[in-house]
Order: structure tokens, then C-alpha cells, then sequence
């Protein structure tokens, strides 16, 4: 509780300090709800031409877009600095928050906001609307899949960027990962099959950010949701345990400085 | 000759660090395998499910051919628009402007020296990994045919990309910018899906703009090579390039009498 408390006072400075720059904040968001619909046009244009991937088509496509842009836009907006935590690390600029009595993981990840998330987070719930599936009753599944799908996301981000403990400066890997988990994330899951879909579910968990939360959306099942709840807990679990091990192993930067 | 001797020297110096970090240039690389398979997956379905071999002239080898080359001229371009804006937003501008040489020319001689290698990794990742899915090109000629064109499209997007950043001059943030500008290239470049999938009416609006033959053009000609295509689609390219180039000069002039240093 007395996290929480912590959690919604930073959001709350986090929005705070974003609405300074209410011009930059509107760019960004409108900026990338076109940039998104400007993405998904070519799915429109694929579906118009082909029609359907294996019986998957433009309005299953619909959700699971909007699910995958929800999700990221809640981690930007929450969770901003999961993105950058190597880069956090291998410079040293941990010094600051474990300088603070709070938890140093979640105020490390909580304590930036990325102004572009409320375009992904808008836009996603637009998608959803559009998609021809919507219902009072899947919207709450939109929204509990959302929350499933951004903890996937999120404790992914943690685990991968953690490795920077162990292996330094490694942006080049964070984008790779990041974007591979984007890419297979929006892809039609009805394309894969066997081992493909085995590493969608695991190495790269792009399976439970898309294809699932929208089957789940779609149509209640225990096995979607049971899926989603493993993949939520069993990957924070990893990341929370490996960011803390990789802790034991930090070198300061000798960096405090005020974070902003 | 002496007065581009430096220009030279600037593409040389960023060509030779980013030779510097072969490791980091390597990791970055490896993107366009993941993607070139999973192009794979998708078009050797829809190909399937279509029941033909060949879709508005393409095979399936063909497109994934078609489809590397089109990422490694993506991947490959350096985010200049963002490097530009952040020179804006800390203030190094400054330094760059007051140097004795063009900020313009300065900024494509490092563009492309950013380039090259990248591009050169690239295509052999994405090479390697395509031949290995779908075996050889069906033109393996139309890829050093293409090779001007591929040029064009680089200084054609160069043009493109220093417009988003001179708007840094005034607006300073250009990432919104930058998002729209790539989903247009995506999506008017054929770099997703070739523009001969596309219903006939936007295959010739897209053909029209510049995406196309900073994209579309280049791309399709290395997987279709013949000399009419070869003739149409530099110079298209050279009527872009052209225009683009004139444009750049003018909004670079304007911009600068409204640049506000941020300290530096």
C-alpha cells in the first residue's frame, strides 16, 4: 500500500511535469495517433488485397493492434524509463535513486514519463472501438488484457535491459529486442507454427502482448486468461529477480545528481 | 576540387568510426534478420493462400528480394532529423554553424559516411538470410544495376530527413515529425508492401510522390531490372532530387534567420 502511495505520487509529479510543455505533450500525442494510423493503413491495404492470413483478418487485426499500442502506451506512461534502464545503469545514473529510501527498481522505471505513450494508449482504445468486436463486457476483458499485456511488456523490458549489469552499454541490443518484440507483437499469430510460435511465448514474449490479450478480447476463455496471468507473473518474477542480482554487481558513476 | 576536399575528409572520418565499433554495428545489423523471416512467414502464406506463383509480377522470391533491399535502405539511413533537433536543443549547433564549412554539405558527408558500412551489413545479413529462405535473386544484375538509384534514394531521403530537422530551428522537438514522415515513406515507398500489390488508384498517387522514388523506384528495379524501368525511374529521381534539393537550400536559409541557440 505504502508503495502504491509512492507509485501515484510520482505519476502524479510525472504528469505534473509534463504538462509544463502542454504544446510538446499535444504534438506528441496527436503526433502519434497519426503515426499509428498511418501504420495501420497498410494493413488495410494488405486485407484489401488478400483478404485473410489463415482465417486472421482486418478486424482481428484491429484489436490486436490496439491492444499492443494500449499496452505500450501505458508502459510509456507509466513506466517510462524501462525503456533506458541499461543506459541508466552502464552510466552510473543508479546512484541517485539508490541513494533514496524507496525501492530502487520501481522508482527507477516509474520516474519518467514519455508523452508519445498517451497517443499509443488513445489510439489502441480507438482501434479497439473500430474493430467491430466491441462490447460493454469486452471492454472490461480490453482492460484487464491491457493491464496483463503492460506487465508482460514491462517486466520484459526490465529482464533484457537489466543484462546491462553483466554486459555494459547495450542499446543496440535493447533496440533489437524492443523492436522484434514490436514486430512479431502486431503480425498475424495464425502465421506461426511450431517452435516460431514456442519462442513467441518465451524468448520474446511478443505472443502475450498481442495474439492473446486479443483472443481473450474477443471471445473469454480460462485458458487465454490463464495464459496471460502465467506470462504476467512468471516474467516480472524474472525481472525483478534479475535486476536485483545484477544490483549486487553495480559499480557507482559516482553520478548523484538530480534526476529529471 | 580542394573546396569538396573536405567534405571528403568529414564522410571519411565518420565512415572510419563507424568502422571504429564494428561489434555495435554488427548488433544493430541483426534486426533485418528477424524481420526478413518474419516477411517470409507472411508472404509465403499469402502467396499460398492465393494459389499463384506469381502476384502483379512478383514472385514469392522476388518480393523477399525485393523487401531486403527496401530495409537496408532503411536501416541503414542515420536518424539525422533527431541528431539535427538535438543539436538545436543543446545548444551544439553553435559549434557546427560557425565552422568553415556548409552546414548542409557538412551534414550529408556525414550522413553517408554513417551510411555506407551500415548499409554494407546490412545487405549481407539480409542477404544471407533471405537467400537461405527463398535461394538466389532471379536478377542478381539488377542489383548493381540499381545501384545509382539506391544513391538517389539516399540524398533523396537525406533531403526529406534535413527538412524535418531544420524545422528543429523553430518547433526544436521533431519527433512527431520524424514518426509521420517514416509511416509515409512506409506506406508511399512500397517499403512494406511493393506498391504492385496496391488497388491501381493509389499505386499511381504513391508513384507520384517522392517516397517512391526514394524507395519503390530503387527497390524494384534491383528485382526487375530492364533498361526502360532503369531510364524511367532515374529520371523521375533526378526531377526529385532537383526540386528537393532547391527546397532544402531555401528552407535552410529561412531557417537560419530564425534559429534561437539554447546556450552551447
Amino acid at each position: 500500500m505504502k508503495e502504491f502511495k509512492f507509485l501515484i505520487a510520482i505519476w502524479k509529479t510525472n504528469l505534473q511535469s509534463a504538462m509544463e510543455y502542454r504544446g510538446a505533450f499535444l504534438t506528441q500525442t496527436i503526433g502519434m495517433m497519426v503515426n499509428n494510423f498511418i501504420y495501420f493503413a497498410i494493413w488495410i491495404i494488405f486485407f484489401d488485397r488478400f483478404k485473410d492470413v489463415r482465417g486472421w483478418g482486418i478486424n482481428d487485426m484491429y484489436v490486436t493492434f490496439g491492444i499492443l499500442a494500449s499496452s505500450f502506451g501505458l508502459v510509456s506512461l507509466l513506466f517510462g524509463n524501462a525503456f533506458m534502464l541499461s543506459d541508466i545503469i552502464a552510466k552510473g545514473r543508479l546512484d541517485y535513486y539508490l541513494s533514496l529510501p524507496r525501492p530502487v527498481l520501481l522508482h527507477t522505471v516509474a520516474s519518467r514519463t514519455i508523452a508519445s505513450g498517451m497517443g499509443d494508449f488513445t489510439y489502441g482504445l480507438i482501434s479497439y472501438v473500430a474493430s467491430g468486436y466491441f462490447t460493454w463486457d469486452g471492454l472490461a476483458r480490453y482492460i484487464l488484457a491491457m493491464l496483463l499485456a503492460a506487465t508482460v511488456f514491462v517486466s520484459f523490458l526490465i529482464f533484457t535491459q537489466s543484462l546491462a549489469f553483466w554486459l555494459g552499454m547495450m542499446s543496440n541490443f535493447s533496440n533489437l529486442v524492443l523492436n522484434a518484440m514490436l514486430t512479431f507483437g502486431i503480425y498475424p499469430i495464425t502465421l506461426f507454427d511450431g517452435y516460431a510460435k514456442l519462442i513467441l511465448f518465451t524468448i520474446i514474449p511478443a505472443a502475450l502482448m498481442g495474439a492473446i490479450p486479443a483472443e481473450f478480447i474477443r471471445a473469454f476463455t480460462w485458458e487465454t486468461l490463464a495464459q496471460l496471468l502465467l506470462g504476467a507473473i512468471g516474467f516480472l518474477a524474472l525481472a525483478i529477480i534479475t535486476f536485483n542480482i545484477g544490483l549486487r554487481r553495480y559499480e557507482s558513476g559516482s553520478a548523484i545528481q538530480t534526476e529529471v | 576540387m580542394k573546396h569538396f576536399a573536405k567534405y571528403w575528409s568529414i564522410f571519411q572520418i565518420t565512415l572510419l568510426n563507424s568502422l571504429a565499433y564494428p561489434g555495435e554495428m554488427v548488433g544493430r545489423s541483426l534486426m533485418i534478420i528477424p524481420f526478413m523471416w518474419i516477411f517470409y512467414q507472411l508472404w509465403k502464406v499469402t502467396f499460398s493462400t492465393a494459389g499463384a506463383d506469381v502476384i502483379s509480377g512478383l514472385t514469392l522470391r522476388d518480393t523477399l528480394w525485393y523487401l531486403m533491399l527496401a530495409e537496408t535502405i532503411e536501416l541503414s539511413r542515420p536518424p539525422l532529423a533527431r541528431t539535427m533537433s538535438e543539436n538545436v536543443k543543446d545548444g551544439s549547433i553553435a559549434y557546427i554553424l560557425n565552422k568553415p564549412y556548409d552546414f548542409m554539405l557538412y551534414q550529408f558527408s556525414a550522413a553517408m559516411g554513417e551510411t555506407i558500412f551500415r548499409a554494407l551489413v546490412n545487405a549481407i545479413f539480409g542477404g544471407l538470410t533471405v537467400w537461405w529462405l527463398v535461394g538466389a535473386p532471379n536478377h542478381p544484375e539488377g542489383f548493381i544495376i540499381a545501384l545509382p538509384a539506391i544513391f538517389g534514394a539516399w540524398f533523396l531521403q537525406f533531403c526529406l530527413n534535413a527538412m524535418i530537422g531544420l524545422s528543429a530551428f523553430v518547433v526544436e522537438d521533431v519527433s512527431a515529425f520524424t514518426w509521420i514522415y517514416q509511416k509515409l515513406a512506409f506506406i508511399f515507398g512500397g517499403m512494406l508492401i511493393p506498391l504492385n500489390f496496391y488497388p491501381q488508384w493509389l499505386q499511381t498517387f504513391a508513384k507520384m510522390l517522392p517516397f517512391s522514388s526514394a524507395m519503390y523506384g530503387p527497390v524494384y528495379l534491383s528485382v526487375a531490372p530492364s533498361r526502360e524501368l532503369f531510364i524511367s525511374v532515374m529520371t523521375l529521381q533526378l526531377a526529385w532530387i532537383t526540386a528537393l534539393t532547391i527546397l532544402l537550400i531555401i528552407i535552410y536559409r529561412r531557417g537560419l534567420t530564425q534559429l534561437t541557440v539554447n546556450g552551447g
